[in-house]
């Protein structure tokens, strides 16, 4: 390891072209480019089109986008290509779910939450293109009767039980760049030429493969044209320095992506042109670069031992690709958007970890990007970091200094328990020690999965709300799921389970139902050539990845509110069996009407919680979870992949919870549920240690499609030498337990400021004081101002003084 | 029992400042001394007591109808006759708002014990453990004499801090089981130390000394409260008190007010302080002094 490696720049100022570079993104607001929708539009409503095989119509589709839409060279860029015509800007995709958007599109510039811009006559030409693809969008084809189609259509337009995010496309991959920036587009094409000869021209996988010949050639004539773009630019340049940047990126476009690269930079910007095109072709929703630090790294060495590029150079790249992925927003209607927050589009990267063969594959590119991701603190790429048994020190060091100095980004993940999760899911040791992080928090092979792996979020309490009262949601009359007996008859908790998991499997039969007919969709109306030539697997069998082309094929189905419906059946538990105070039906009664006793809603809340270190609260929900991945387990998707549960919600534990009654948690009716597998709102209150080992009651090897935990911490806690030693501590002793993954979030003096003025909110919140003894919520508001104030002097090394506690 | 169990105000886990490493630092209830800026008032008191937060209070009146003794009140500042609440705690079950909070519960050695062993694997990660803090836990002696052994045979590195008043005799028997006692000096001169804290300082002193001399490890600390010992008369004194009994380090608490807002909360004990906090930076000159005679000062907070 070269000397720099151990000498860490965390305040590095990164150099003043990307600072440039951060300032423009972050400036530019958000818009909704209409360009892929109506280029979209314009191919498949021309009636010549109309004859030739779907993956053929779907190659010339986005092979027309990728020709026609506007190429933008910005000022001080290297790393080139535009996801959209806006400096940052969303696509639509009026195939699959784009339309359900289109309803909305004129509040978009003027709505509360993420406002898109979009101009008028923006809008009044997308608007045009709304009844061509209203009969034609994907949840319309869905299923063929039309009792079914309403049915699916009634629920999906304000899901209650659970959220189908493949209606707006799959995507969820790590695509193989390795492979791109080896042979090029026409090393795929070659291939994909020669499978073609064994297959008749009326084949299936004929036209697939020839879909993928279009979309491999658009792809190499979309890097040519940024060369063109960069040559007139070069012309026209007045500054001799700028001239030759230009220059450089015409030669490098003019190579990349159709051939191979000879270079870091020409793979760096090869994998840009793919990242922009295979956002464009279904979803723009967790492409994922993946491992970058090993991809790149034989590119990286090359060129330094040539002596054509230096530490700072790959940085600058590095961080300039990095900006870039901030230029694309998913663009989401109203609901969406209670669903999945932010504008997060989901590109993971994944750095350290082990190589195939389980060496220890850390190197100075991840500490690159670990600076990267420090230094600039934006909103994509997500960036994951692998920890391992053999992880060396400096690297878990590194990740500690950077997550305790605020940065709330690597997210950590334990190899220890994905591996073995992944092996258990079929992949082979090879596959499952090279495994990256798609989209949120889920573990794929890069290059060899489709996973599909945010095919669903589920709703876990109101399964327990349809068990209680006899398969009717509360204030209904008709039955959504099983007929269950009368709470009266549940007499005793082995009944209630016994209800519960009757429930369950209905509505998992029913969302397998749904999934299935979605995923035969896909297959047939929407074929995915350029997503498939990225995948290993699919070329060689001539079969698209929406087939079940690639090697693995998963789908992932997020269970959300666990943490409530296991503390629900701990109150049933507790309340009606061992301690008597209720009897179920009174109890059912007073769920069915919001808690309007206030004593026993108060009795309920104070109970036990998971995520305290309550053996009894925490087993609930890690059955929960057991009993949800049984039941699902028991399913196959149509592409022969299993499905597997997944503990994320994105937002939907806020919408979820809206259009869910009240649980026996003591939760309110439509106040939200626990985020991911955290603790039920504010009820952890022992600290993270207590937190960490409730969540590891959780069985994490069987909840293979990957885990989020949030936990926060106090900045003043992880101040310094001993906070970092103390977290690295911490996280080894987690992740020793057997925990899947964690996410950081240092509190900043906002959050802090916000505790101040809703307590109640944050009663988890401590304050560590040498000896002394209290949370945030029990200071005086004078007191609370001197802990922000001290916050946010903590934050950032102003204060260095040693916290006074011996070497750790 | 109550004689043999003592009151615990809370057992806090993931303390990262009471001790090396990643600790949980247990709180008992009960102190001889009564320091003018205690920051743990609620420690004091060796019984369970009630504490009422009027800021979380709704009005609501449960506790008016929970309290078997009639010792609810109903001005806004105070909701409890501590004259006859016995701190059964019932107004604190019946509250809705956690406005009423039961101080001190009482953990049986074994309950303890398996409270701690939860976070063994950090305290091994981190090279942590338990630190028994307080109030003043050399007063349980009976207790922790049955705690350290137990503490002992799971592995666990325990802290002991205290203000250094206790018997020894009572006390000499626990210092095989404690890895580090970490001692706090007040004052050295006996009539400012009563002053300050209700007692002299000569049995302190002298079980300071006698510690030195067992062998256990011993961290001097000083709560530094701003023109009440930070002159530089006591400096000079502590110093070469320190030095006399080879000690080279000092570890300063500088003085926070945080434990003000608890008074008003429990039935008056002290009065406040009603000083400002030492910023750690204007402890320089203090920190100087002690170089001077030889002693680094390490600032905590």
């Amino acid at each position: 390891m070269s000397s720099s490696a151990t000498e860490f720049r965390r305040a590095a100022i990164p150099s003043s072209r990307i600072a440039r570079l951060k300032d423009a993104v972050q400036q530019a607001a958000p818009a909704v480019c209409p360009e892929r929708a109506l280029l979209w539009t314009e191919y498949f409503a021309n009636r010549a089109n109309r004859a030739k095989p779907r993956a053929i119509q779907a190659a010339e589709a986005l092979a027309l986008v990728l020709a026609r839409k506007r190429v933008r060279i910005h000022p001080d860029e290297l790393v080139v290509g535009n996801f959209s015509s806006k400096r940052v800007g969303g696509a639509i995709y009026p195939e699959l779910h784009g339309v359900a958007m289109l309803r909305e599109i004129a509040t978009f510039p003027h709505r509360r939450v993420n406002p898109l811009a979009v101009a008028r006559d923006e809008i009044a030409a997308l608007q045009r293109i709304v009844p061509f693809w209203a009969p034609r969008m994907l949840g319309f084809r869905v299923y063929r009767s039309p009792w079914s189609k309403a049915t699916f259509l009634r629920e999906q337009l304000a899901p209650r039980h659970y959220i189908l995010n493949e209606l707006a496309g799959i995507a969820h991959i790590v695509p193989d760049y390795a492979n791109l920036i080896a042979i090029g587009t026409s090393g795929i094409a070659k291939e994909a030429r020669a499978v073609q000869r064994r297959h008749g021209t009326a084949s299936e996988e004929w036209a697939f493969l020839e879909g993928v010949g279009i979309v491999a050639d658009a792809l190499a004539r979309f890097g040519e044209r940024y060369a063109d773009a960069a040559e007139r630019l070069a012309a026209r340049e007045s500054d001799p320095a700028r001239r030759a940047e230009l220059a450089l990126v015409a030669a490098t476009c003019r190579r990349v992506p159709r051939f191979g690269a000879r270079s870091f930079a020409e793979a760096v910007q090869s994998i840009t042109f793919a990242q922009i095109a295979v956002n464009l072709e279904s979803l723009d929703n967790g492409i994922s670069p993946g491992r970058l630090d090993q991809l790149l790294l034989p590119y990286y060495l090359r060129d330094c031992a040539r002596g054509v590029l230096d530490r700072e150079s790959a940085k600058e790249w590095l961080a300039a690709f990095s900006i870039k992925l901030c230029e694309v927003v998913p663009v989401f209607s109203d609901t969406a958007t209670r669903m999945h927050g932010g504008l997060m589009s989901g590109q993971a990267v994944t750095i350290g970890g082990t190589d195939r063969a389980g060496r220890d594959a850390t190197n100075e590119l991840t500490y690159i990007i670990l600076e990267i991701a420090d230094e600039l603190r934006m909103r994509q790429p997500n960036f994951h970091a692998r920890l391992h048994a053999g992880a060396p020190h400096p690297y878990v060091e590194r990740v500690a200094e950077v997550l305790c100095g605020g940065a709330n980004a690597p997210a950590l993940y334990n190899d220890a328990v994905i591996v073995p999760a992944l092996r258990a899911n079929g992949y082979t040791a090879d596959d499952a020690q090279d495994y990256a992080v798609c989209g949120c928090v889920e573990p794929v092979a890069p290059g060899r999965t489709f996973g599909s792996t945010d095919a669903s979020l589920f709703n876990l309490p109101i399964v327990l709300e349809l068990a209680l009262n006899e398969g009717r949601r509360f204030g209904t009359r008709r039955r959504s799921g099983a007929r269950t007996p009368h709470p009266s008859r549940l007499r005793t908790m082995d009944d209630v389970r016994a209800a519960f998991e009757t429930q369950l499997s209905f509505q998992v039969e029913r969302l397998v139902r749904d999934l299935q007919a979605v995923e035969r969709a896909h297959r047939k109306f929407h074929p995915t050539p350029l997503t498939s030539m990225l995948l290993a697997g699919c070329v060689e069998r001539g079969t698209c990845s929406t087939a079940g082309g690639a090697v693995y094929n998963g789908s992932g189905v997020q269970g959300v509110g666990a943490s409530d419906t296991g503390d629900s059946l701990y109150a049933i538990a507790r309340a009606v069996f061992a301690e008597q105070r209720i009897e179920l039906p009174a109890l059912v009664d007073q769920l069915k009407r919001d808690l309007p006793d206030a004593d026993l809603g108060a009795y309920l809340r104070g109970l036990d919680k998971f995520g305290n270190d309550q053996p009894e609260a925490d087993a609930w929900t890690a059955y929960v979870v057991e009993v949800f991945t049984r039941t699902l387990g028991a399913h196959a998707n149509t592409r022969g992949g299993p499905y597997t549960t997944g503990l994320y919600s994105m937002t939907t534990h806020q919408y979820f919870g809206s259009r869910t009654g009240a649980s026996a948690n003591g939760r309110r009716r439509g106040a939200p549920f626990a985020s991911g597998i955290a603790p039920a709102d504010g009820m952890d209150r022992a600290g993270p240690t207590a937190l960490f080992n409730s969540v590891n009651r959780i069985d994490f090897e069987s909840v293979r499609n990957g885990a989020n935990l949030n936990a926060r911490f106090d900045p003043h806690a992880l101040r310094g030498r001993t906070g970092r030693a103390a977290f690295a501590a911490l996280l080894g002793a987690y992740f020793r337990r057997g925990g899947m993954q964690l996410q950081t979030n240092v509190l900043d003096a906002g959050v802090l400021r916000e505790a101040r003025a809703h307590p109640e909110q944050h009663p988890h919140l401590l304050v560590r004081i040498s000896g002394y003894c209290a949370y945030f919520g029990d200071l005086t508001p004078e007191m609370q101002d001197e802990i922000i104030r001290r916050t946010e002097h903590g934050v950032g090394g102003g204060m260095g003084a040693s916290s006074g506690t011996g070497p750790a | 029992m109550g004689e043999v169990i003592p009151a615990v105000v809370d057992v806090q886990r993931f303390s990262l400042h009471d001790g090396p490493g990643i600790r949980t630092t247990i709180f008992f209830k009960g102190c001889l001394l009564r320091c003018a800026w205690c920051h743990n008032p609620e420690a004091i008191r060796r019984e369970p007591e009630m504490a009422f937060h009027p800021d979380r209070c709704a009005g609501e009146q449960r506790c008016a109808a929970a309290c078997p003794r009639g010792a609810i009140l109903s001005g806004p500042e105070q909701r409890i006759d501590f004259t006859s609440c016995d701190a059964c705690g019932r107004c604190a079950d019946a509250c809705h708002h956690d406005a009423l909070r039961l101080i001190g519960r009482r953990y049986a050695v074994g309950a303890l014990v398996s409270e701690i062993v939860k976070d063994r694997d950090y305290f091994e990660e981190s090279g942590g453990g338990v630190t028994l803090s307080g109030g003043e836990p050399t007063l349980h002696a009976a207790y922790l004499g049955a705690l350290l052994p137990r503490l002992a045979a799971e592995h666990i590195h325990v802290v002991l801090q205290t203000c250094g008043l206790f018997g020894w005799d009572q006390t000499v028997s626990l210092l095989p089981w404690i890895d580090l006692v970490q001692f706090d000096l007040k004052h050295m001169d006996s009539a400012a130390h009563a002053r300050l804290t209700g007692a002299g300082n000569e049995r302190i002193l002298e079980n300071f000394a006698r510690l030195a001399e067992s062998g256990v490890a011993v961290e001097p600390r000083m709560p530094v409260i701003p023109g009440l010992n930070d002159d530089p008369e006591n400096v000079r004194a502590t110093a070469r008190f320190l030095a006399r009994h080879g000690h080279r380090t000092l570890r300063c608490l500088p003085y926070h007010d945080f434990g003000e807002a608890k008074l008003s909360r429990l039935a008056p004990i002290l009065a406040p302080l009603g000083r400002p906090r030492l910023d750690p930076a204007a402890l320089a000159p203090f920190t100087h002094r002690f170089g001077k005679e030889g002693i680094d000062v390490v600032v905590c907070d």
